[in-house]
Formats: C-alpha cells, structure tokens, sequence
C-alpha cells in the first residue's frame, strides 16, 4: 500500500516536472496581408518587422512560435477565444480598450498620411475636400476616418474602404480615387515600391502608436515580452530590422539607453 | 370459404358521404364485378379495402382475419404487425400500373416476395418466370417499365400482384389508361385468370366483359349499392331506375 | 516571387480547399436529407422548426454563420471552438449547405407520384422500406442537376474559409497577392477553381449518365 502510494508519488512529481519543462509555445496572431509589417515572404514564409522582432523576443525567452494568420477584422475574437496569444502586427493600440487587454508599451509612433499621385494637385489636407479618399477597411486609418476623424472624413467627396491596401493603389492608378489615407510606414513602403509617381503630404492627419494587444490576464506574458523586445532595442536589432523593412525610422520611439 | 367480407363499410370526405353502409363478401374461386358512374364510390371502396384508405366505420375481414372491426360505429383498425400478415393475402392491380421505373421487370415482381414474404430467391425468381411466360413477356424480364407499351407494364403488374400469392385479386379499371386496341390483351389476362379460378374483385367499366368473366355483379351509385346479382340479369336486365339509365349509356 | 513559386504556395493550400469541400458533403448531403424529411414531417411544431431553420440558413450571409459558429459557443459558454479552425468551417458549411439540400430534396420528393407510394404500400413495404428502396433512388436521379448547381457552388465558396483565416488556397493567393503587389495569384486561383469545377462537372456528368438507364 505504502509503495503504491510512494510509487504515484513519484509519477505525479515526474509528470509535473515534464509539464513545467515543457516549452511555451507562443501564438503570434497577425494579418498575413501587411507588409512591411507581416506577410508572405518571397520564399512563402511568413515575414515582415513583426515577425522578425516576434521570433528574436521568443528567441530570448525561449519559447517556442508559432505563427498564426489572423481576419484583422475579428482580431479582438480570435484573442478572446485563446486561438492566439497576442496580436502583434502594426496594431494601433490607441483603438484598444485599455481596461479590457493588456497593452504593451508602443514601439512604433506610426503617424497617419496621405498619400496621392504626383499630379493630383493634392499638398494640404484641407485639398481633400469634395476628393475620393480609400482606405484599407480595418485599418487604424479606417478607424480613425470613421470615428475620431469622422469631421475630416466628412470633407472629403467619399471615404471608399478596400479590402487591401494593394486594391486601393490599384484604384489610384486607375483615378478612380484620388488618395489614401495610410499609416506612414505602409506609405513610405508603397513609394518606395512604385517610385516617384507617387508622393505622401508633409503633415500627418492623425498620430498612431503601434504596439502589441495581450488578454487582460497576461499582464505577465507582456512584461516578458515587454523586456525582451528592450533587449532588442539595445543590440541594435530594432534599427537594422526598421532600415531593412523601409521603415520611416523616425516612427521608432524606443531607443538603446 | 368467405375471403373477402366487408360489412357496413361507411366513409366520408368532409361532408361528402361516399361510401354509406356496404356490405359484401367474396367467396373463394368467384370472380365480382362492381360497375358504376364515375364518383359513385367504386374507387374508394377498393381503396379501402386495399388498406390505401381508411374507412370510417364497419368491418372489413380477409380470411376470417380482421382488419378493422366496428366498434359502436368507428372502425378500430388491428396493429400494423397484423395488418401488414394480411396485406400479403390481397393483390391490387392499378389503372395506372404504378410500376417501379428504376427497377427492372424481373425485379418489379420479385422484390417484394424475397424482402417482404421473406421468400428463397431460386423460388421466386422460378415463379417470376413463369409468371412472365403465362403473360407472354418471357423474353423482357431485363426491360425496364419505360421499354414497354402501356399493356406490357399492366402485364407485369399483374405478374408484380401474382407473385406475392394472394388469395384475392383486385383491379382497379385496369384498362382505363390503355389505348383501345391494348385493353384486349389486359382483358384476356384476366379471363386466363378466372379460368384458373382465382379469386377477384374488378371494379372496370366494360360491361360485355363484366358480364361474360363475372359471376357477380354489384352495381354502385351514390355510395351505396343499387343493385347485384347474377351478371346476365343486371346488365341485360336491370330492375332498378338507376341501373337502367346508367347502362343505357353503354349500348 | 517567380509564377511557379507562387503556384507551388497556393498547391499548399489546395488540400484544405479539398478538405473544406469533401467533407461539406459528406455531412451535408446526409443532414439535408433529414432537414428535409422533418420539414414535410406531419407534426407541425417539427415541420416549424425545420422551416425556421432553413429560412435562417439561407436568409443570412454564410460569412456571418462562419462569424457565429466560429466564436459564438466561445463568448456564450466560454468554450472555443476555434483551435483548429477547420471544425468551426465544417459546422457552418455543413449547416448552411443542408439548407439548400433540403430544398431540393423536398421538391423532389414532393414530386413523386403517390402511385409509387400506394404500390410498395400493397405490396406490404414498410415506410422506411418504400423511403429508401423506391422514393429515393428516383428522387436522387431527378435532382442530381440541381445538386450538382450547389456543388459547383461550393467550391467557389470554399474562398469563404478566409474569414476565419484558415490558410486554404484563396487565402494564400490573397497574401502573395498583396506581399507581391502582383494580380497573377488570382489568375492563378481562377484556373484552380475552374479546374476543379470542370472536375466536379465531369464526374456528376458520369453519375447523371449512370442513373440514365430508366425513364
């Protein structure tokens, strides 16, 4: 009887020291269509600046990742229900309810912009009135256009919302609109890609701070997460992933002590 | 020895009382006509004796077994397990064949005998053979009912109802839907039938054959029985009014 | 990203496709056939209930219903179902499906003469019996190509599977798409799903041509 009872013992502490020894996995929720942010690479791998500073915080922490590819516009259920531990891809945090999920801290100050063809005869904001102005549906620049922003949307001729940001550039080139409203990493990447035809105005329409959405209850997991991302920050792994995926450097609020 | 017994059969469709108080019975071996205007309640009393249609009242027994029993003017039915035992002791051919389309012919008449009597197959298939032979479609038991003519599919029919040994027969206007030169052929089927002394109730609208195949005749009006009898005094002599004027459409 | 890179991504993605459309059926068909039968049942609250639910599933977007299945148990009884995201599409799929199959089977069974039924009902048949061996080998053969519509359409649907993010091939093509700035991936998902319809088309054509033996 005693050795049975000595022998469950043994398992039951054997059985949990497996559990604890057992490697995190952690659930990188994020929109497969957000370069430079998160998308399918060339070599049909998931890539982009979040998941590359995603897999040097798990690398740090040694947890195990796992990505997974999320509808940005159920992001919030897809979090809820557990199938993803975080969203982590250019979120806009300031559209998140701080008393319902835990917010890391911002990593990217991410303005909102315009973005026009060269001679659209567009240079001010207040040049948007009567214009058709897209925007990508979701997005903080959608958010923003429909709610905080709405007066300024109510200037414009029409606020038209795509799918993808990739259908409203199809729609500028074609001059069925006749500008963007973007965050300004998305901007510079797509001037970028297309060249000088295009052209973002100076001023900014709205500021974004990017960061990284918890469950209320994982005020830990975002401390950890929080700490290494600093690490990242000190060995110069934020700058060289910002400058390798065009990102507007100034955006980048964190900086190496 | 009574196969058939029906006693005061009564049924109605809402108000319309079209069935009032029939009462018949078929000995083993006859052969009864029941002749009549359309909507006289022919159809319906073989439906409900065919169990197609439930009746509101009377008694209705096939071999001294009950079907339904009238219990102070309502017909208690017995359990389906009894009724389906008494289902196998009646055939009903109809006007319109009714045959299986995606069946074959060969399978049309032995189905129902090896899955329901539960019958050995080389025995029914021996009979469905045969029964083919008998109505002279031997050479078609692979066709399907749509390869053959409207007395072709009433044949196998026939050969579909046979198969099952019932001990009574029913045909409900069996050559109502054939052309007129098919009706023959179903006609002589029926004859071969009564020579072989099988028991049958033939509610049909050919007079000269109701005569010359019955030995009795019932003629229906107005949901009751007007007139019956033997099939030479009915129908070259009828006594009643209604019978004398309906008939004398025929001639 | 070269043409045949990005045909061998979408590949990856196919199997899921595949699996989202196969096993629709497999639990569809069957499930409309029941839908159907409770709404001809003689029981009216039956009949009501089976009405309501058809005319809901085919009353609201399959993209809602996805929405539902997906993350409604989650917030009404804390239990998700979502961990792998092809349970949740299955569900939807298959209930939204056997809407439509209900449908068709009750027209086709609503047209069957009542002759067909009087005969096996003589010949002794039960009512399952006369169900499964008369009524719906005809039924099946009448409705095959109204069948085959809603299989036809299925397969585009399978593009749906993307609201819940499940990596089947559309999503795919839409993020290379994107990543790419390229219009190819959806000429490409555009060939897949023709492909597999003249696929679909090809082996309901032969089913039909199998059940032509009879009239």
């Amino acid at each position: 009887m005693k050795k049975t009872l000595a022998m469950i013992l043994v398992l039951m502490f054997v059985l949990s020291a497996a559990c604890m020894a057992e490697t995190v996995t952690f659930k990188m929720g994020f929109d497969a269509e957000y370069p430079p942010y998160t998308y399918l690479g060339d070599d049909g791998n998931y890539t982009g600046f979040d998941i590359e500073m995603a897999q040097g915080v798990c690398d740090i922490l040694g947890w195990e990742i796992e990505f997974v590819p999320i509808n940005w516009d159920t992001k919030l259920f897809s979090l809820d229900a557990g199938e993803i531990d975080c969203i982590w891809s250019g979120l806009t945090i300031d559209v998140i309810d701080p008393e319902a999920y835990t917010l890391s801290m911002a990593y990217s100050d991410n303005s909102q912009m315009i973005l026009t063809k060269a001679d659209s005869g567009i240079a001010t904001i207040d040049d948007l009135a009567g214009k058709i102005v897209g925007v990508q549906l979701g997005t903080s620049a959608d958010i923003l256009l429909s709610g905080d922003c709405a007066d300024l949307a109510a200037t414009f001729g029409d606020l038209v919302r795509f799918e993808n940001y990739n259908v409203c550039f199809t729609e500028l080139m074609a001059g069925s609109i006749d500008a963007i409203a973007i965050d300004i990493g998305v901007a510079a990447n797509k001037i970028a890609e297309y060249g000088d035809e295009y052209v973002m105005l100076d001023e900014s329409w709205a500021a974004e701070k990017y960061g990284i959405c918890f469950r209320k209850d994982d005020a830990e997991m975002c401390a950890q997460v929080e700490g290494a991302f600093m690490q990242l920050v000190e060995d110069g792994t934020y700058i060289a992933l910002a400058e390798k995926y065009g990102l507007d450097t100034s955006a980048l609020c964190l900086a190496a002590e | 020895m009574k196969i058939l017994e029906i006693n005061h059969m009564r049924k109605h469709f809402g108000d319309l009382e079209v069935l009032n108080d029939i009462s018949l019975s078929v000995e083993e071996g006859q052969v009864v006509s029941i002749i009549g205007p359309s909507g006289s309640g022919k159809s319906t009393l073989l439906r409900c004796a065919t169990l197609l249609e439930t009746m509101d009242g009377g008694d209705l027994a096939y071999l001294g077994k009950y079907a339904a029993r009238d219990v102070s003017g309502k017909a208690v039915y017995a359990s389906s397990a009894e009724l389906r035992s008494i289902k196998s002791s009646f055939g009903l051919v109809f006007q319109n064949f009714n045959l299986f389309p995606h069946y074959s012919v060969l399978k049309n008449i032995t189905e129902a005998p090896i899955l329901i009597q539960k019958r050995p197959k080389d025995e029914v298939y021996a009979h469905a053979r045969e029964l083919l032979k008998q109505m002279g479609l031997a050479d078609r038991e692979d066709a399907y009912p749509y390869q053959l003519s409207g007395g072709q599919q009433q044949r196998v029919s026939i050969a579909r109802a046979l198969a099952m040994q019932p001990k009574i027969l029913f045909f409900d206007e069996p050559t109502s839907a054939l052309d007129p030169e098919l009706t023959g052929e179903i006609l002589k089927v029926i004859r071969d039938l009564a020579a072989q002394h099988m028991t049958m109730v033939i509610v049909t609208h050919e007079m000269a054959f109701a005569r010359d195949v019955s030995d009795h005749v019932i003629f229906m009006d107005g949901g009751v029985i007007v007139e019956q009898g033997n099939p030479f005094n009915i129908i070259n002599n009828p006594q009643q009014e209604r019978t004398i004027q309906f008939l004398s459409r025929f001639n | 990203m070269t043409i045949t890179a990005m045909i061998l991504k979408m590949s990856e993605g196919l199997g899921r496709t595949f699996s989202i459309f196969a096993l629709t059926l497999v639990f569809s068909l069957p499930l409309g056939l029941i839908i159907a039968l409770l709404r001809m049942s003689k029981i009216k609250p039956i009949r009501y209930i089976a009405q309501v639910y058809i005319s809901i599933m085919r009353g609201t977007p399959l993209m809602l219903q996805l929405l539902v299945v997906a993350y409604g148990p989650f917030y009404l009884f804390g239990f998700s179902v979502a961990r792998n995201k092809l349970i949740p599409i299955i569900i939807a799929f298959s209930l939204n499906y056997a809407a439509y199959y209900a449908e068709i089977y009750r027209g086709g069974i609503e047209a069957m003469p009542v002759g067909q039924y009087e005969a096996a009902s003589v010949l002794g048949y039960s009512k399952m019996q006369t169900f499964m061996r008369i009524i719906l080998p005809q039924v099946v053969k009448h409705i095959l190509p109204s069948i085959t519509n809603e299989v036809i359409t299925l397969v585009k649907d399978t593009s749906f599977a993307f609201t819940l993010a499940y990596q089947e091939m559309f999503s795919i093509g839409k993020q290379i798409a994107n990543s790419q700035t390229s219009f190819m991936p959806f000429v490409i998902a555009g060939v897949f799903y023709y492909v597999f319809n003249m696929l679909v088309a090809f082996l309901m054509n032969r089913l039909e041509n199998r059940l032509n033996y009879y009239r």
